[in-house]
């Protein structure tokens, strides 16, 4: 290792070699050469006789070679063993302390490197995720598959599928969760750095593995992977598919362990648990929820490359396998997942408006315990996917109790919603406009919810184009809104820059004109009986999805405005102040750009940071009692 | 717990000075607007359901505009608050000065829980009721029909007659209940009539069976698969023609079957 007094001496120095190693260019590379020595090997093992098999050591091989490459494994004998603790200088190096852009593109540990890269990954990967439902629309604006065959038609609605939710799933813990939570919280870091380097750069070596199904015949199944479909099908694209959710899933379990230890531990003096911004508590159970969520998804994932690579038939039933065991497996993840995605999102929701309302949050007691009712329900909620299976479980009942009790607590999250709104003095900024918009297709998506939920209505709607628009409605038109409003409402803390505000609310007005256009049609499609996943839309439900393809025109049209806005404000934009928006929680006491270890001295947290109109502090400030934390809390363990 | 601003509620007290009252205000557009959007539910309705061929999707469609008649004040209450919130109460640029720090009073709490549980129950006795009253006895005309999905066609067997569909259409008597056993040759499929207000997966090494479901309008409808289940998904669409008891039965004949 070399020794941290040196780097900053040296690091004008550095030859081109240093500079690459460790970093991402070194670690695709030898991830390349893994993947294609694992690939060839197993080839001439199994003869050439097993594609299956060679794909996924070849996925095996990309990811071991990938993170060696980019240095994970930097240092593990030194420290790993605790044959000593790390010095301050190797931690600082570990941060990316001094090596400028280049930190971007390493192993970093530094949570606000971390979360950067997380929000440039989620804006890319819904990017490309637009993209993919752009060319749905096209293809569904007429009858007939006439833009793409069948094939294509189905793999680009996988694609997008996976991409979406991939993307929806990091998009607020990912970029807020890393950046801003550990601020608001007063810490100096997450409790696990590394892991915290590991969760992200998992998702970085999944997207390569996930694009590779186009080079191997894409895969037919959706973003479901119904099992004997995902076991039958020929192509080795749906190797592809399975591997990216094994990566993709170890990547959330990690990130959520680092999450829930960090603020168990790691919060500053005086943040109790009934001080804790609302926004923290949104992260804190979504993750946990995703902890009992996503190992189901990876064991069903691993046990359908079992089905495809070993011949094994865990889904087969001609030898005496089960579909519904996979749709249990996956739904037992499905269901929670869609609240792994709300509640953060909902609670950045909840933050925003505080803070533009210039209110307390209303209620914060009830909203906290709200949030925590639907994180509770949402885990026994998955078998009314299964309604129209034909199980015809005893459970049937039940589940449409449960599903439906969750709308109590989300009743809450609006009854406080409402409330810090009502008699506010608001401050009519693009982030209150994504949150109003939010709370206008949160509300069409929770009542068209019910449908589904209730055994005789989603007779006639399972399966269908409703559903499509229902979780479009919950997924895109509530927290995708939801991440929008702290996009703009943190972006100035995290870039330093302000976004243009007229672009921002031309971004927002044709997005939301747009998805009400598009999805409001495609509640029609689906009550007159249309099926999802329909690349060759039936002449009788012609019009409704001409209807929504020429409002998805507005929407792309959002994309290309938002696209703009982010480069231009990159470019040229204007500096944000340190505390832009007169917001109370931590992360705007820090200076912009954040520092290394974020505060100069831990602050003492007295209340909860919603105290408008009360002319208390949130915290003790120049009183003294501001105390001196040891750097990085992570080699206290 | 340093909590500083456990109130009352001023905005709801009449007292406020010169200020108009919001509050009633609010409850006065919910009321009409909700009003309005209930009668145009029940009058759309009927133009905006697609029609039933069953007395199982009439009831399907009824419990729909049913549930959309709750759902509207539900929703209105979140646009018009909402929405005369952020036109009444926004400010020109920056804010000088902040909100009146409302916190919930102890019946607001009581209250919102109250009608939110009241409505959740109602939606799932409803749901009960409505699901139960479909698992109506078997009655001794029923008309079997085995329903066999593969990539990417349906095929129907009676075994009451020893016949088999072989254009693919699905041909049945009006005014007769039929009971669907369905199934799978290979992958997941899902068999739904939308007429007739039934969906039922087909999978393989299963049988699985729709309510029974009794045909009462002569006509052509559609067989739609509802699972994702390979290239041709979206293709795997047939007829059902629903005809008169003398047609069905020279239908049966024509095919080779038996009486």
């Amino acid at each position: 290792m070399t020794e941290g007094k040196t780097i900053e001496g040296e690091s004008r120095r550095t030859n081109l070699m240093q500079m690459l190693f460790p970093s991402v260019v070194s670690g695709v590379v030898l991830g390349v050469i893994g993947a294609v020595v694992f690939g060839v090997v197993v080839g001439l093992i199994t003869q050439q006789q097993n594609q299956d098999a060679q794909l996924v050591a070849a996925y095996i091989g990309w990811t071991l070679f990938f993170f060696i490459g980019i240095g994970a494994f930097e240092g593990i004998t030194t420290w790993g063993f605790a044959r000593r603790e790390l010095t301050l200088e190797e931690e600082h190096k570990l941060a990316g302390k001094g090596q400028g852009l280049w930190r971007y593109f390493r192993y970093t540990t530094d949570h606000k490197v971390v979360g950067m890269q997380y929000l440039a990954l989620t804006l890319v990967l819904f990017f490309f995720g637009s993209m993919g439902a752009f060319m749905i629309r096209l293809e569904q604006s007429v009858p007939g598959a006439i833009f793409f065959n069948p094939q294509t038609y189905n793999t680009i609605v996988g694609m997008h599928g996976i991409l979406m939710i991939v993307a929806t799933i990091i998009m607020v813990s990912g970029p807020f969760g890393n950046f801003i939570l550990p601020i608001m919280i007063g810490a100096r870091d997450m409790a696990f750095p590394r892991l915290n380097a590991l969760s992200f750069w998992l998702v970085f070596a999944a997207a390569p593995v996930f694009f590779s199904t186009l080079a191997f015949g894409g895969f037919p199944t959706g973003w479901t992977g119904y099992a004997p479909l995902a076991v039958q099908e020929m192509t080795p694209g749906m190797d592809a598919y399975c591997f990216t959710i094994i990566l993709f899933a170890t990547s959330t379990t990690v990130a959520a362990m680092n999450i829930v230890t960090t603020v168990l531990v790691m919060r500053t003096k005086g943040m109790t648990w009934g001080r804790l911004p609302i926004f923290v508590w949104g992260v804190i159970l979504s993750v946990i929820l995703g902890l009992t969520a996503f190992p189901s998804f990876l064991i069903s994932q691993v046990m359908v490359l079992m089905d495809r690579v070993f011949q094994t038939s865990f889904f087969i039933a001609t030898f005496g396998g089960s579909n519904w065991l996979y749709e249990h497996l996956f739904w037992f993840m499905g269901h929670p997942e869609v609240y792994v995605i709300a509640l953060p999102a909902m609670a950045t929701a909840a933050e925003v408006t505080a803070v533009f309302a210039r209110k307390p949050v209303f209620g914060y007691r009830l909203l906290v315990s709200g949030l925590i009712g639907v994180c509770v329900l949402s885990t026994v909620v998955w078998g009314h996917h299964l309604y129209t299976s034909g199980a015809n479980t005893a459970l049937d009942g039940p589940y449409m109790l449960d599903t439906e009790l969750i709308s109590i607590p989300t009743g809450l999250f609006f009854l406080g919603m409402i409330g810090t709104f009502w008699r506010g003095k608001i401050w009519m900024t693009v982030p209150i406009l994504f949150v109003a918009g939010m709370l206008v297709n949160f509300v069409i998506g929770g009542v068209t919810g019910i449908y589904l939920a209730d055994l005789p209505t989603d007779e006639i709607l399972h399966g269908g184009m409703f559903v499509t628009a229902h979780f479009h409605f919950t997924l895109v038109g509530s927290m995708v809104f939801g991440f929008f409003a702290g996009f703009y409402y943190w972006f100035p803390k995290m870039l330093g820059k302000r976004l243009d505000p007229v672009l921002g609310r031309i971004h927002f007005w044709l997005f939301e004109i747009g998805f009400l256009g598009t999805f409001l049609s495609l509640f029609y499609a689906g009550l007159l009986g249309e099926p999802r996943w329909s690349a060759n839309v039936a002449p009788m439900f012609a019009v409704p999805n001409l209807i929504a393809s020429l409002f998805a025109i507005l929407i792309a049209a959002s994309v290309f405005t938002l696209v703009y806005n982010v480069i231009i404000t990159l470019a040229r934009g204007e500096r944000a102040e340190a505390n832009e928006w007169g917001g109370k929680t931590l992360e705007w006491t820090v200076p912009t750009p954040v520092p290394l270890e974020n505060f100069e001295h831990l602050p003492v947290v007295t209340s909860l940071p919603y105290n408008y109109g009360s002319p208390e502090p949130v915290t003790e400030k120049a009183t003294g009692i501001a105390i001196d934390m040891p750097l990085q809390t992570q080699s206290e363990d | 717990m340093s909590e500083p601003n456990v109130d009352g509620n001023p905005a709801n007290t009449s007292s406020a000075h010169k200020e108009p009252h919001h509050l009633r205000r609010a409850v006065i557009i919910w009321a009409v607007l909700s009003v309005l959007g209930i009668i145009a539910t029940i009058l759309l309705s009927p133009i905006i359901m697609p029609p039933a061929a069953s007395a199982l999707d009439s009831a399907d469609n009824f419990t729909f505009t049913v549930f959309t008649v709750l759902a509207v004040p539900v929703a209105m209450f979140v646009f018009v608050f909402l929405g005369y919130s952020l036109i009444v109460f926004r400010t020109k640029g920056r804010p000088t000065e902040d909100g009146i720090p409302l916190q919930p009073t102890p019946f607001i709490q009581i209250g919102w829980l109250g009608i939110t549980s009241a409505l959740c129950l109602f939606l799932v006795i409803w749901g009960l009721f409505a699901f139960y009253q479909e698992t109506a006895a078997a009655s001794s005309n029923t008309l079997q029909v085995q329903v066999t999905g593969q990539q990417w066609m349906w095929t129907f067997y009676y075994p009451q007659y020893g016949v088999s569909s072989q254009g693919q259409v699905l041909e049945l008597p009006v005014n007769r209940p039929v009971e669907f056993y369905v199934t799978s040759k290979d992958v997941l499929h899902g068999f739904a009539i939308r007429a007739f207000g039934i969906r039922v997966d087909a999978n393989p090494g299963e049988v699985t069976t729709t309510p029974l479901v009794t045909p009462s309008v002569i006509g052509q409808y559609e067989v739609a698969c509802v699972e994702l289940c390979g290239l041709y998904h979206s293709y795997m669409w047939e007829f059902v023609n629903v005809v008169s008891t003398d047609s069905f039965n020279s239908w049966i004949v024509d095919h080779g079957g038996h009486l």
